[in-house]
């Protein structure tokens, strides 16, 4: 039975201009045939800008098509009179958590969808409860929203559309702005509201994980649909789910690499599990070396000491599928080296030279002295030494944006100090306006800084303020924009008719036209599509390379940070709980995982496989070094 | 972290105030204030305080919570004093240097002051026992009949809590981007007038930009929820009165009684020939 019909659904975005006329289309959903049985998960994958979302707004009619036809539960979308109905049937969650609660009190906002509906007053509140304990909040339902976790916003946002009894629910990206930790939470919550309750699910994602359990899957690209199948099938084609700017699993992606040295392993491999079963059944089958001297030509030990490292990461373009990773620096071959004490290992990466900003034994207390005194940091003790590609990764509330916060004078610690090349920053007379522009910040969502009339008027901003002479100034800016990717045809246009990723790149550019010698980049792929993450990080290591700048990366991707840090700080209720290269680090899984975080997903994969037998390294954190590993001991 | 400022400073407890119906209290409130203006005698001013002691009592506020809301007023209140003391003119009561203290000028100030500071507390005791939530409701229940006159009142109470709803987190937004200017050098303390007022352009454009974001992706967010205005919806929490409720309205009027027959005594003042 079908619960959403689209035939040939298009949908164009008009601009108007001051007179009233066109001045541009843009054709956002072509030609679209959607399917979709009572019952089902079905996921929509697609870059930003696919047209997902305008697809996804036409199913509870807040758009209708431009051309062809959408029916819910058989009506059409078309029809006016059918609107409150159609909007019953098929509910949505929105993105951004606080931009969809209305209500003070949890229990109000989920009671405000029956409220509009005039439900009778006894039946609001037996839905509320329902509701809430479907989604496993009922006993925050006297709490305000606002002290909730981003996930928690969520699942009440769920249980808001829940209490409404739609057959259907489409989420529109509802993790994009959520921790690893909500994204799970709100994923759950959806399957067992699809398992238990039987309700239509339609998510629109671009977290290739979340999907791997759907029904079908749908991929976009262009306004168009352009595949479709189940996830295994869908998975399969990973050249192709590049081609349009999406990611798969970290599995898939080593069953891919392996199947391009020549390994038999089956397509669509989506989890770590089925890939250590595929290669149990190969490594019975397989001839041992036959494949294997392809892949470890090249690759020469270079590690001093270190045991059970088998591939160097000192050799540059070992594989030629190393996607855009950059090369890696001395430190990494050094990896692996004895640990001292706590998890703290020694660096060698440019520790010839002073540290560059030094953290020394510092604490931060919020709001001391009332009732809602919070230690943010707890006897914080970090050198960091020019050069260095630093990684900061810690459960929310850990004290990673604290910590940051701290390295450019923002906020002043409650005790302890901070040297900026030997200097202490809380000495009397410090120039701080010239730290910051030293040690660059660039916030979470630094798109929301923006706010001049011009693009290169905002980059400006930074270097103005500096008291820069104008030639200066816009030299840098130029410089800047650059670095970033910002071609010149922008520099005129309003900040605010730029995309997502372009906003995020001039807003970086607003950060080093200043010239900083550290850059700190908080979460700066948040609410990216996988291209437009691979893009950022990709241009912060190639500044990193070229201009020697040293860079600190908070994020909450293990699979990220292995890709390009030298150096992980791991953060833990205030504290610094391991201070060493990424390969160390993720030696601690178990501990990670304990305190919230986890390993790059190859990692689980390789302690598996080295758990069953295998000659392989379990430290590998990335795909490339994964694939070398299994290779290599096949 | 500065989600944590509650607004309107509502203090949680429970007494029968906080259960009142807010339409009550807003009524209550209001017979208070018109009461002290009405109503001048020492016996009125003698029964009033009596009233509101009561009331700050029977509320299990603490009295310190009650006064916080004289600290903006404190120099307001000197001035009047002051001013009225001296230079109202009258019967002399004190004299030193060119300074003179009238029976009238103390007798004016002490009403000003009283009356001031009572309609401070006064107030104080509805915000500290009504969630900004529960006055909205109120006042649009009690503004409904304005609604045959075409006054949208169900949709100003919703601006109304909406508004409340999102102070806090504009609060923090606001932080945010004044911390990421910051960051790039921008210097919201120095200068003049005329500086810090251009100083504000790069907090002010992305905050109103963020506000208005905010409020399409809600808008959305609503009308996916059913929302079509006030026609046909139904409430959770409808605001009907309670036999308490009744009570309380039957003793303002009481107290409204017993002020006026006040008023009208002036023993006291005959006794201290004033």
């Amino acid at each position: 039975m079908n619960i959403i019909k689209a035939s040939k659904l298009a949908f164009e975005y008009l601009k108007f201009d001051e007179e009233g006329k066109i001045e541009s289309r843009q054709r956002a959903v072509d030609d679209v045939d959607l399917d979709v049985q009572a019952g089902d998960f079905v996921a929509i994958l697609g870059h930003n800008g696919s047209g997902k979302s305008t697809l996804a707004k036409h199913i509870n009619a807040i758009l209708t098509p431009t051309e062809g036809t959408l029916y819910v539960d058989g009506k059409d979308t078309r029809d006016e009179s059918k609107l409150w109905e159609i909007r019953q049937t098929a509910g949505m969650v929105f993105q951004n958590p606080d931009n969809q609660i209305i209500g003070t009190i949890v229990d109000e906002d989920v009671g405000f969808g029956p409220e509009n509906m005039g439900v009778p007053q006894e039946e609001i509140w037996q839905r509320v409860e329902q509701s809430l304990k479907s989604v496993g909040m009922w006993e925050y339902r006297s709490h305000s929203p606002n002290k909730l976790s981003g996930g928690q916003k969520q699942r009440v946002a769920i249980a808001g559309v829940v209490a409404m009894r739609p057959k259907c629910i489409v989420l529109d990206e509802p993790t994009a702005m959520l921790d690893p930790n909500g994204r799970k939470e709100v994923i759950r919550t959806v399957q067992e509201l699809n398992r238990k309750e039987h309700v239509t699910v339609i998510l629109i994602t671009h977290y290739m994980e979340e999907v791997i359990d759907a029904d079908k899957v749908i991929v976009m690209d262009q306004g168009r649909v352009v595949m479709q199948g189940t996830p295994r099938e869908v998975f399969s084609h990973v050249e192709e789910l590049k081609s349009y700017r999406l990611d798969v699993p970290q599995a898939t992606l080593v069953a891919h690499e392996l199947q391009k040295k020549g390994i038999g392993l089956p397509d669509g491999i989506l989890s770590n599990e089925e890939l250590v079963r595929e290669l149990g059944k190969v490594r019975g089958i397989g001839v041992p070396g036959r494949t294997a001297t392809g892949a470890v030509a090249g690759a020469t030990p270079a590690d001093m000491g270190a045991p059970e490292c088998t591939e160097s990461e000192a050799v540059a373009g070992a594989t030629p599928t190393d996607v855009g990773a950059p090369e890696r620096t001395v430190s990494e071959a050094v990896a692996g080296t004895m640990s001292t004490d706590a998890g703290v290992s020694e660096h060698t990466a440019g520790e010839s030279a002073p540290p560059l900003l030094r953290l020394d034994h510092l604490n931060y207390i919020y709001s001391a002295g009332t009732a809602f005194e919070r230690q943010a940091l707890t006897g914080v003790n970090i050198d960091i030494y020019p050069g260095q590609f630093i990684g900061i990764i810690g459960h929310t509330g850990s004290g990673k944006s604290t910590l940051i916060q701290h390295l450019n004078g923002l906020v002043q610690a409650t005790s302890g100090a901070v040297y900026y090349n030997g200097r202490n920053i809380y000495d009397e007379g410090y120039d701080l306006k010239t730290l910051r522009s030293k040690v660059g910040l660039v916030f979470q969502y630094p798109e929301h800084q923006l706010f001049e009339v011009d693009v290169f008027t905002d980059v400006c901003f930074g270097p103005k303020n500096l008291g820069l002479p104008p030639e200066e100034v816009e030299a840098r800016a130029r410089e800047a924009l650059r670095l970033v990717g910002m071609k010149e045809k922008y520099f005129k246009k309003s900040p605010f008719e730029l995309s997502g990723g372009q906003k995020r790149r001039v807003a970086i550019a607003g950060i080093l036209a200043m010239k900083p010698d550290v850059l700190v980049l908080d979460e700066p792929t948040a609410g990216l599509d996988p291209k437009g993450r691979d893009d950022i990080l990709d241009q912060v290591a190639k500044l990193h390379a070229e201009q020697k700048i040293t860079v600190i990366l908070v994020s909450h991707s293990m699979e990220d940070i292995a890709r390009y840090v030298e150096r992980i700080i791991v953060m833990n209720h205030s504290k610094v709980l391991y201070d060493a290269p990424p390969r160390e680090v993720f030696r601690h899984y178990r501990k990670l995982e304990a305190v919230g975080l986890a390993a790059p997903q190859v990692t689980y994969l390789m302690h598996e496989l080295a758990g069953k037998g295998w000659k392989v390294s379990p430290d590998a954190t990335t795909v490339e070094e994964a694939a070398r590993e299994i290779a290599s001991a096949l | 972290m500065l989600r944590d400022i509650t607004l309107g400073q509502y203090y949680p407890a429970n007494s029968v105030i906080h259960k009142l119906d807010p339409r009550v209290k807003l009524a209550g409130t209001m017979v208070f204030i018109v009461s002290l203006f009405a109503f001048r005698s020492i016996e009125a001013y003698l029964v009033a305080t009596l009233f509101l002691a009561s009331v700050i009592r029977i509320s299990k506020v603490p009295l310190k919570f009650m006064v916080k809301g004289l600290k903006s007023v404190v120099m307001l209140l000197a001035i009047t004093v002051v001013f009225n003391m001296f230079l109202i003119p009258g019967t002399v009561l004190v004299r030193f240097w060119i300074f003179k203290i009238t029976v009238e000028g103390v007798r004016t100030a002490a009403a000003m002051a009283i009356r001031l500071i009572y309609l401070i507390i006064g107030s104080s005791v509805m915000t500290l026992t009504t969630t900004p939530n529960n006055l909205t409701d109120g006042l649009e229940k009690a503004l409904s009949p304005l609604r045959k006159i075409k006054v949208p009142v169900h949709e100003i109470a919703m601006i109304m809590s909406i508004a409340l709803r999102f102070i806090p987190i504009l609060l923090e937004e606001t932080d945010k981007i004044m911390k990421a200017q910051t960051a790039r050098g921008a210097d919201f303390e120095s200068g003049g007038l005329i500086q810090k007022a251009k100083s504000m352009v790069p907090l002010l454009v992305p905050l109103f930009i963020s506000a208005f974001r905010r409020a399409n992706d809600l808008a959305m967010a609503m009308e996916a929820r059913g929302y079509h205005g006030g026609d046909g919806r139904t409430k959770m929490k409808p605001l009907v009165y309670k036999s308490y409720d009744k009570k309380a309205y039957l003793l303002l009027l009481a107290y409204l009684a017993v002020m006026f027959a006040a008023s009208r005594v002036t023993v006291i003042e005959g006794l201290l020939h004033l």
